[in-house]
């Protein structure tokens, strides 16, 4: 037994689909104005098929919504009734066909999939049609994918003109239609003629789908006393992450972004009473002792300013990795430790301090820039160069994250490069020039040692960024001490200062 | 022969990994296996090294400025990066060039720059600045403080690395740090630092002016450099690299030798 739903022009979306869950887990969302509902079963709780009906109609009412109820043996029968009767509407299994029979033929374009689908203007009302009130909207807006098209533009006006042509037969009603031999519709308008009679006799073209309803992945827990502290929170936020990493697992989904959500205390000083983080994070994770590591090592970062009377975790949601180890491979660390890792690090350092350096293409000395530690799980190819292990299958991110050990010979470079101790801040420095060459020097700094200049190269000139707030313009000396260090110094143009930038080792 | 209660006595040690705070007791290092050893690319250091240096121990590059110390830990990481492991690299001072690390090929995707606060040495006392050096609020004393506490982070930071694990080299960087402060790091520290990566595939590596932790399984490598120049006339001079004396010092006595390599400037 199928109950059909039909609501009025301007029914706010969602609404038709909670009245039928309220009824039945397996509902199929027509349109957001129409709604099918499997009652199989529901006779034991709330009475006969009427009483039912009734039922729902009272409780979209409760709602603010006046619809129409058909219920039938069949969906088909139950939407072309819940389509053309007002009210409620009741038929007896097994009488489908002979209570559709007087209905007009041209009820067919509201629930033929490729007449729903198509956007062309139904037939008018007067013609035995429908009006533009009843014009059945595309599928696509409840969420699901829009039906399949079985062909070109032309393949998609043929159920209308299909419909024409059964209306030139002088067929009027659904009746007419399906008193006719199938063998001699199916022989004038092949597959889509048999279609049409099926539903004009209230035969379902396919099983219901159900819709699946939106998961929610969070937890929440109202606490009895406040919590001023971090560290009882992390009880708390155990308590909350089980469920949910056990939630995630059922559903083969990881958090991609984790959402905490603190009610505080009213206090005098603090206007805002709710406290909000998020974290994105790099890889999905389900491990429910990671996320609430990196959830209390966020909040002590970021301590809300009152005391606790709510906890709120949500996740949302991502397909989760599949990891593939090996034997024969080197393992890395799992996203989850790399992911903890990080967010102690930050803690202890800084939020900006840590990570993997970008070189930025630019020709500013020093530039650089930073993004998160992520290595790839790439593995190096057989030349040892470019790494190629990371794939998508069916949605999924599929990972190989381990190195192969016979890699173990990859070529050495022939001869080491000195590598330049960068001074984030150029240190500056009192320099004795002689014909405009640097011979010595003098620092203020300790553990900065001065002297003569044994050797100098330079000077090289570079300049730029005369568009932006700080341009640079200077000259660059590369200067041995007699003591033995050796340093890139630099004088500023603009000020004449010298400074210096680095040290050589 | 050995005693048999002995024996037990050690086996048990062993199993417990107890045996290493016994210094009679110290199992051999099997420098045979090639996995125990992270080797730096460079064909004359690893030959002296037999290999490279030892996983699971920690080692020291040590030397004065300009001697090649950095040079050749961006070569170690370099080396590691290409075969596939992830380094990490504890800036306690906020040093690292990254067009340098670049340049020596490191792969910077798999380095986790861990980057401390960047302080150069403070400045120097005036002759007859008494007051100042005593004044509580003098820069002297600020930026001390805050060398200690990128110390004690970066200690903290090199903690929480090597417990996590999965590393291949994990390096600190204490060279700028004064003498003074390297002598107020508890001594229990690098004993602890050993234990966290003992029997771990990570090689843990110290960069500093002197020989600090001397640990008793890793190596020592000493560097002297001199900077090498290009072009006879004052304008064709160009610096063209440095030559690195390294000598590798094995507190056992197992390994030891001279190596002196060549490097090269990237410009």
């Amino acid at each position: 037994m199928f109950g059909a739903l039909h609501g009025p022009e301007g029914t706010p979306p969602g609404v038709l689909a909670d009245v039928a869950r309220e009824f039945s887990p397996r509902i199929e969302i027509d349109t957001p104005r129409d709604v099918l509902l499997d009652l199989s079963g529901l006779t034991r709780l709330f009475g006969d098929a009427r009483t039912i009906a009734e039922h729902m109609r009272r409780t979209a009412a409760d709602r603010g919504v006046r619809v129409r109820v058909a219920i039938a043996g069949t969906r088909t029968a139950a939407r072309l009734l819940v389509r053309h009767r007002a009210g409620l509407t009741v038929v007896e299994p097994g009488t489908e066909a002979a209570t559709l029979a007087a209905l007009p033929i041209a009820l067919l374009t509201a629930i033929h999939p490729d007449a729903v689908n198509s956007q062309l203007p139904p037939l008018d009302h007067a013609r035995g049609g429908l009006s533009d009130s009843r014009r059945p909207t595309p599928n696509s807006q409840d969420g699901r994918p829009p039906r399949r098209h079985r062909g070109t533009e032309k393949n998609v006006r043929d159920p209308i003109e299909q419909l024409s042509t059964l209306r030139r037969w002088g067929l009027r009603t659904l009746g007419d239609l399906a008193a006719l031999p199938s063998d001699e519709v199916a022989s004038r308008l092949g597959h889509d003629g048999t279609e049409w009679q099926r539903l004009a006799r209230g035969e379902d073209p396919r099983p219901l789908v159900p819709a699946v309803p939106e998961e929610r992945f969070e937890q929440s827990l109202e606490l009895e006393w406040p919590i001023e502290e971090i560290e009882p929170l992390s009880f708390v936020l155990g308590r909350l992450m089980e469920p949910l990493s056990a939630h995630l697992e059922q559903r083969d989904r990881g958090a991609a972004v984790l959402h905490v959500r603190l009610d505080l205390v009213k206090t005098a000083g603090v206007a805002r009473d709710v406290f909000e983080r998020s974290l994105q994070l790099p890889f999905p994770i389900r491990d429910a002792r990671t996320l609430r590591t990196l959830a209390l090592l966020d909040l002590e970062s970021h301590p809300p300013p009152a005391a606790i009377d709510r906890v709120t975790v949500a996740v949302d949601p991502t397909p989760a990795r599949i990891v593939q180890w090996s034997l024969l491979s080197r393992a890395l660390p799992s996203p989850e430790h790399i992911s903890t890792l990080m967010a102690r690090l930050q803690a202890l350092m800084g939020e900006t301090r840590c990570g993997s350096p970008v070189v930025v293409d630019s020709w500013q000395p020093g530039v650089f820039a930073m993004k998160p530690f992520a290595p790839s799980d790439t593995s190096l190819s057989h030349d040892g160069r470019q790494p190629q292990r990371h794939r998508e299958h069916r949605g999924k991110n599929i990972s190989v994250p381990s190195v192969p050990l016979w890699l173990t010979a990859v070529p050495s470079s022939p001869m080491p490069v000195v590598a330049l101790r960068r001074f984030r801040h150029p240190v500056p420095v009192r320099v004795q020039a002689e014909h405009g060459r640097p011979s010595s020097l003098m620092s203020m700094r300790r553990g900065l040692s001065g002297g003569r200049v044994e050797s100098c190269a330079g000077p090289w000139r570079t300049s730029g960024g005369w568009w932006e707030p700080e341009p640079w313009d200077r000259d660059e000396w590369d200067v041995a001490l007699t003591g033995g260090v050796t340093y890139r110094l630099l004088r500023e143009r603009n000020t004449n200062r010298w400074l210096l930038e680095g040290v050589f080792d | 022969m050995t005693n048999p209660a002995v024996a037990v006595l050690q086996s048990a040690l062993r199993a417990r990994k107890l045996d290493r705070t016994l210094t009679d007791a110290l199992p051999t290092l099997e420098r045979a296996d090639p996995s125990s050893l992270a080797p730096m690319d460079v064909a004359s250091i690893d030959a002296c090294l037999h290999g490279g240096l030892p996983r699971g121990q920690l080692s020291e590059l040590s030397g004065p400025c300009s001697s090649g110390r950095t040079t050749l830990l961006l070569q170690f990481m370099a080396a590691a990066t290409r075969r596939g492991e992830i380094a990490a690299y504890v800036d306690t001072f906020d040093r690292l060039d990254v067009a340098s690390a670049a340049a020596a090929g490191v792969d910077l995707d798999r380095l986790l720059w861990i980057r401390g606060q960047s302080v150069i040495g403070d400045h120097k006392p005036r002759s007859h600045g008494g007051a100042e050096e005593n004044n509580q609020e003098s820069p002297c004393l600020r930026v001390s403080v805050v060398r200690d506490r990128a110390l004690d982070r970066a200690l903290k930071a090199l903690n929480l690395v090597l417990q996590a694990g999965g590393f291949g080299i994990v390096a600190i960087d204490l060279a700028d740090a004064p003498p003074r402060e390297l002598r107020q790091i508890p001594f229990t520290t690098w004993p602890r630092v050993q234990r966290a990566i003992e029997g771990r595939d990570t090689a843990c590596v110290l960069l500093t002016e002197e020989p600090l932790a001397r640990s008793a399984g890793g190596l020592t490598l000493s560097l002297a450099g001199r900077s090498t120049w290009a072009g006879d006339s004052i304008r064709s001079r160009r610096l063209l690299g440095a030559d690195v004396s390294v000598r590798v010092v094995s507190p056992r006595k197992r390994i030891d030798g001279n190596v002196v390599i060549t490097t090269r400037c990237s410009h």
